[in-house]
């Protein structure tokens, strides 16, 4: 992914975060499809525009017109950031090199769990080279441009930092 | 029969059940505590503060208990008395009652969390503290009770820790408290040095206390009871979990700063500035909090406000110089309010976690008990004629119309109490009726008894609390008997005004105009724009002047500029000055040998 927007995830942008803002505001679904229709229209009215300075010069007056009207309190959705229920359960999350020092009785109530994992792990330890080396030779020179991994390239090859994904805690812990 | 042991001893046995679940695990290994066990410990609690309660209506009696003394210094020593009088024999059954069923409904929404027995034990520690506060006789063992408060209630809201708004919220309140710690303490130091003791003595005393302490208690009742100007942290407290909310941030908690002052109204009664800066202040929190809650989407947040802003009713009623009627609102209140919150509780949690009144609606028909008990909590806020919410609210109108007090309180007030009825109705109409905007189908029911029993029980109480507490608690002072007919019902049309007020925006939000901001719902929305000045502002200055002294006062300042560098410049602008008089000319010299030879000419002369 490069680091720039292209004009049309821009309009893209705009007109998701309107809607948003918009639903926000129009609290009966009746009066928000009005508007969103009204809206949609909107859009839609210069949606053939081939030169890019008016098409830049519309997004950036549609831009203000959307800051103007924004929402005081805009709608977010609970697990989205700013959300009421988002991070909540992250102080129960524990990493899972915390299995390792478990006690050996406590250990022996997953006995097949624990049996697996040895298994596992020997796999993490093959694979690491492999996925190091791959990490170094597709990342440019001056740094990584996003925070994406990229997939396994060659046959029989795991993903990078698979490790990480597999492990990772639960969404809503037990 | 012997009252007063009977009184003791049954109120020793109450506090004694209460700490049973933490005093037995600590006794025997095998007591295993679980939510439940804590939840039918109050409830034995709940029905052993019956007894006193029932003993001291039908005696009409106090009681002062002393235990133990500590003796601190030679000439002060530090009773550990408690006071069983008719406010804390009153609040211990009501507190008991809303804090078994807020643990009944946490069984049920806590259900899915780890560590539950913590979180009940957390609670009941809570609840120790603030029994301890009510019924201590000495500043001391209140200030225990207060600070006991202010950290179980830190470690309530931050309970989800990983989230960074619970824990800058657990800090809020923590902070704000100790900015009103600050005046307690210096109350608490005026009686040690000048009346030398701590206890609370109920003399109606004649002479006259200094306004320092007081400002100092009011201080206090700020900070505690989320009073303007020190309010931010009650809606930042929403964080914590719906038991949370509705046990310590609406019942119980918040009101220890109003029960401060009403044990201490002896000292407030004679002085007129202290009552005027409660009556000014409570009407000033009443009004701000009723119009913040006006725009709130957030449902725990409306109902916060509306704590708040009861709270500030409450510090009317003290200004009035009438604490039993504050005390009568306290009751009345902790029951719909502590309902209202576990009807919200109830409604997200169905609605798995959605808090938004825009995604709520048509609830009526999915959730009729919750839905009815909500209404009904509702109904009693704004004072629906003899629901519980009418003893107290109206009586208080009442004294405050045929008072001769400040009239723009009065004006404040009243437009607060019709404010009260807009955000009520609003929230009502917004999750209950109209199509539903519910965004998900989830499994939505109220099938399980730990739901649906503690919000009956509580609507029954917010129905008859009023009526039970008036019938058998005489007024110590004379309420108003005669008034013309409208301002008997000021209170009555005020709310009726409030009611059209809301239907009629309701429709405007039915009808097809453009959205857009305007003044007022900005200001409303953004809390008055309080939070964002005031967090910065004091912050930014207090950071900028200690770099000022540290930076240039003395690195500047002192090191520099009257030290070396100083005089550096002096000097430099003393040979400037003197540059010019070198000028290589011999005339200039020969001339400026003949003006110094005459000068010493003349000086040995004389």
């Amino acid at each position: 992914m490069a680091a720039y927007l292209t004009h049309q995830q821009k309009v893209l942008r705009l007109y998701k975060k309107s809607l948003r803002h918009l639903e926000s505001w129009c609290i009966y679904r009746d009066k928000y499809r009005y508007f969103a229709c009204l809206l949609r229209e909107r859009f839609d009215k210069n949606k053939d525009v081939k030169d890019m300075v008016k098409a830049t010069q519309l997004l950036r007056a549609g831009e203000e017109e959307f800051w103007a009207n924004q929402h005081p309190q805009p709608y977010i959705f609970p697990d989205s950031p700013g959300g009421t229920s988002y991070e909540r359960y992250e102080c129960y999350k524990i990493p899972e090199w915390c299995l390792d020092f478990w006690h050996p009785s406590e250990k022996a109530m997953y006995p097949d769990y624990f049996a697996k994992r040895e298994q596992w792990k020997k796999l993490r330890r093959e694979s690491w080279e492999k996925e190091i080396k791959q990490l170094e030779e597709e990342t440019p020179a001056d740094g990584p441009k996003t925070e994406a991994l990229p997939p396994a390239r060659k046959e029989g090859h795991l993903p990078p930092l698979w490790w990480q994904y597999v492990t990772r805690p639960r969404e809503i812990p037990m | 029969m012997d009252f007063p042991l009977i009184l003791n001893i049954s109120m020793f046995l109450t506090l004694l059940i209460l700490s049973s679940p933490i005093l037995l695990p600590l006794l025997s290994k095998n007591y295993q505590n679980s939510p439940t066990t804590i939840m039918r410990t109050v409830k034995t609690s709940f029905m052993a503060s019956l007894i006193p309660m029932i003993l001291s209506i039908y005696s009409n009696m106090e009681n002062t208990t002393f235990y133990w003394e500590w003796k601190f210094i030679t000439n002060f020593k530090i009773p550990f008395s408690l006071k069983m009088d008719q406010y804390s024999l009153m609040f211990f059954p009501i507190a008991l009652f809303v804090t078994w069923s807020i643990l009944q409904f946490a069984v049920w929404y806590m259900a899915s969390e780890p560590y539950t027995t913590k979180f009940s034990l957390f609670l009941l520690i809570f609840l120790i503290a603030m029994l301890i506060l009510i019924i201590a006789n000495n500043m001391f063992l209140l200030f225990i009770g207060w600070e006991g408060v202010g950290i179980m209630s830190f470690l309530l809201i931050g309970w989800w820790h990983g989230r960074a708004e619970a824990n800058t919220a657990a800090l809020q309140a923590v902070l704000y408290n100790r900015i009103g710690d600050i005046g307690l303490i210096l109350c608490m130091a005026w009686l040690a040095s000048s009346m030398n003791t701590w206890e609370i003595q109920q003399h109606s005393s004649t002479n006259q206390t200094p306004l320092l302490p007081l400002m100092g208690l009011i201080l206090a009742a700020t900070g505690k009871s989320a009073q303007f100007g020190l309010h931010p942290w009650l809606p930042a407290a929403m964080e914590g979990p719906t038991p949370v909310s509705a046990l310590l941030h609406s019942s119980t908690m918040v009101v220890a700063g109003i029960f401060l002052l009403i044990r201490t109204h002896h000292m407030l009664c004679n002085n007129q500035i202290a009552l005027t800066t409660c009556l000014c202040m409570g009407a000033l929190s009443t009004l701000f909090a009723a119009t913040c809650a006006l725009t709130q989407n957030d449902i725990k947040k409306i109902i916060a406000f509306s704590t708040s802003s009861q709270l500030g009713l409450m510090m009317v009623t003290i200004g009035l110089n009438l604490p039993q009627l504050a005390f009568l609102h306290i009751s009345t209140h902790a029951f719909f309010k502590a309902m209202l919150f576990l009807c919200s509780g109830s409604i997200i949690h169905s609605l798995n976690g959605e808090q938004d009144l825009r995604k709520m609606g048509g609830l009526q028909k999915l959730l009729p008990t919750t839905t009815s008990c909500l209404t009904i909590g509702n109904l009693a806020l704004m004072g629906t004629p003899f629901l519980a919410g009418f003893y107290s609210k109206d009586l208080i109108i009442e004294n405050l119309n045929m008072s001769y007090l400040n009239t723009w309180a009065l004006l404040l007030t009243l437009i607060a109490t019709s404010f009260t009825a807009t955000y009520s109705l609003r929230m009502a109409l917004l999750v209950q009726t109209n199509y539903t905007r519910i965004p998900s189908i989830t499994p939505i029911n109220e099938n399980n008894p730990a739901i649906t029993n503690p919000i009956t029980r509580l609507a029954l109480g917010s129905i008859m609390a009023g009526l039970l507490i008036t019938s058998y608690i005489p007024p110590t002072k004379t309420p108003p008997m005669t008034m013309p007919l409208a301002t008997k019902t000021t209170a009555i049309i005020i709310t009726t005004l409030g009611i059209i007020l809301a239907l009629e925006l309701s429709k405007l939000t039915h009808t097809l105009t453009t959205p857009k901001q305007n003044v007022a719902l900005n200001f409303s929305n953004t809390l008055g724009y309080f939070n964002p000045l005031m967090h910065r502002l004091s912050s930014t200055k207090l950071l900028n002047n200690g770099q000022n002294i540290a930076s240039h006062l003395i690195d500047l300042s002192w090191y520099k500029k009257m030290g070396p560098e100083g005089l550096a410049t002096l000097q430099l602008k003393a040979s400037k000055i003197s540059t010019t008089l070198h000028t290589g000319l011999i005339k200039t010299y020969l001339g400026s040998f003949a003006l110094s030879i005459l000068t010493i000419i003349l000086f040995t002369q004389n």
